[in-house]
């Protein structure tokens, strides 16, 4: 799209001067990046060959951010029932569904290492403020996909059960949740694969999670045991993308 | 004999709209009538439909449904929606749902909010679905996805489950609009047939007078939102019909012909 008139030279000019300040007051020296090269190359010696010892800390560092996963996903489904419903325009007014969307906005604004650190302040060090966590940051993005789920239903069998006499709550299980139920779980694996990858970095801020151990091998130097424990995350990526990929087959 | 619908002096505006979609109508429906509303798309046949169901507010008029007067403003209370059954044109059936499911589902408001949520349907229910699906000839469609079915079956599905809700009064907009002659003719059959056996009160839209003519013993005819002519099955001469179904002179600001 081309820029156009005032508004696209207006527009121009700020990107531009946007750029130039970033450039002026962050120190950006071409020498450094030069000399990062050998650097970045040391860095790299020193991470191989990968510490196999660590297989043990990986396996448990794996599970307990699964563990992670799993129980900051329930979480979440157990806050965003009833905050979709609250959020959804089909079954409350706009004086409800209003301000409760705008709370699901502030709470996905917030990055979940932020939550994360303050959680770890709040509770101590270990899987429970990851947990913790993971539940309230997916809450966020969760109660909206339910909310859109509820009111992305045909109308129609709405309606019909409302003519029929069905109060609010026998119109959502026997008309709204049966046209949803796909969406839902469609939305839900989705998030807990989102869950999953971003609980790995977890255990950086002490939260719990395989991320402890890149963080502490790294601060002790231990480059190539960190390598070990970076390419099993890695692996662990590729694999959850995998079985989103079959399981988005199935939904779809 | 008993009145099913009184409706005196109604009118209603939907919301934005320059024209009123219902102007100072008036008729009656005896309990145990079959009466068609005739008339072209736009004559105001759903929206009063869809008033007599509880479903519109901020009307004019004075509007009793089986011997209960509707307030104006706010819908009646659920206890007494189960008493009108209302069979939709386009079905607004679950379609992920099974058949049998879909008919229940009619009998939801007969039920405390409570056990229709948390109950399994009682063996009454069980059977008043079974007797409505027998009826609507589909007992052997009973565990059948609605989305797999086709729209004859779709609309048995839907008169089936106005059925199950035991209305005493059964609203019926275009139920065979979107089937061939033949179809039609037996879901109208159908429909005021097991009106007939349940001693209900049926009304029904339709724009084709031939239909209406074979189904209904007495004819309302509607255009722009009023009632041209309320008369006996036996007494509608080709004349009126023609009448209702002339053809409409151009719309001023539009360029358009609409073409009955």
């Amino acid at each position: 799209m081309a820029f156009r008139g005032f508004g696209g030279i207006a527009t121009s000019g700020l990107i531009a001067a946007a750029i130039l300040w970033s450039f002026a007051t962050t120190d950006v020296e071409f020498s450094r990046l030069l000399s990062a090269g050998p650097r970045i190359a040391d860095f790299f010696g020193r991470m191989f060959p990968p510490d196999p010892t660590v297989m043990a800390e990986i396996k448990k560092g794996s599970a307990e951010t699964l563990r992670i996963a799993i129980l900051g996903t329930l979480g979440a489904v157990i806050l965003s029932v009833p905050l979709g419903i609250l959020a959804s325009e089909t079954m409350v007014s706009p004086a409800v569904f209003r301000p409760i969307r705008t709370l699901l906005a502030f709470i996905r604004a917030i990055p979940l290492i932020l939550v994360a650190m303050l959680m770890v302040g709040a509770v101590g060090l270990g899987p429970l403020p990851g947990i913790i966590a993971v539940a309230f940051h997916a809450t966020g993005m969760l109660a909206k996909f339910y909310a859109e789920a509820i009111d992305g239903v045909s109308r129609a069998p709405i309606a019909a059960l409302e003519s029929a006499g069905a109060g609010p709550l026998v119109r959502l299980r026997y008309a709204i949740w049966p046209q949803m139920a796909p969406v839902v779980a469609r939305d839900t694996i989705f998030r807990f694969e989102l869950n999953l990858r971003e609980s790995l970095i977890l255990g950086i801020v002490g939260a719990g999670g395989i991320g402890f151990y890149i963080q502490t091998y790294v601060r002790s130097f231990q480059y190539d045991k960190a390598a070990s424990v970076t390419m099993a995350v890695v692996a662990m990526v590729i694999a959850i993308e995998a079985i989103n990929v079959a399981l988005r087959r199935r939904f779809t | 004999m008993s009145t099913a619908v009184e409706v005196d002096d109604l009118s209603f505006a939907h919301t934005g709209a320059d024209l009123p979609a219902l102007e100072r109508v008036s008729f009656r429906v005896s309990a145990g009538e079959s009466v068609a509303l005739l008339g072209p798309s736009g004559a105001g046949k759903t929206t009063l439909l869809a008033l007599l169901d509880g479903r519109l507010q901020g009307w004019s008029g004075r509007v009793s449904v089986l011997g209960a007067p509707l307030d104006p403003d706010r819908p009646p209370p659920s206890a007494r929606r189960p008493d009108t059954g209302f069979v939709f044109q386009e079905f607004a059936l679950v379609e992920r749902s099974s058949v049998l499911r879909n008919v229940l589902n009619g009998s939801l408001g007969r039920m405390s909010p409570l056990r229709a949520l948390l109950g399994s349907p009682t063996k009454h229910d069980l059977e008043i679905a079974r007797t409505a699906l027998a009826d609507c000839g589909i007992a052997d469609l009973a565990e059948r996805r609605v989305d797999s079915l086709s729209g004859g079956q779709r609309q048995r599905v839907a008169i089936a489950r106005c059925l199950a809700q035991e209305p005493r009064l059964i609203l019926a907009d275009e139920p065979v609009s979107n089937l061939d002659p033949a179809r039609a003719c037996e879901i109208l059959a159908l429909l005021t047939g097991a009106a007939r056996t349940r001693g209900a009160t049926a009304l029904f839209s339709s724009h084709q007078p031939d239909l209406a003519r074979r189904f209904a013993q007495r004819i309302i005819g509607m255009r722009d939102g009023r009632i041209v002519f309320d008369v006996p099955t036996s007494e509608l001469n080709d004349d009126a019909t023609a009448e209702l179904y002339r053809e409409v002179g151009p719309i001023p600001g539009i360029g358009l012909r609409a073409v009955s």
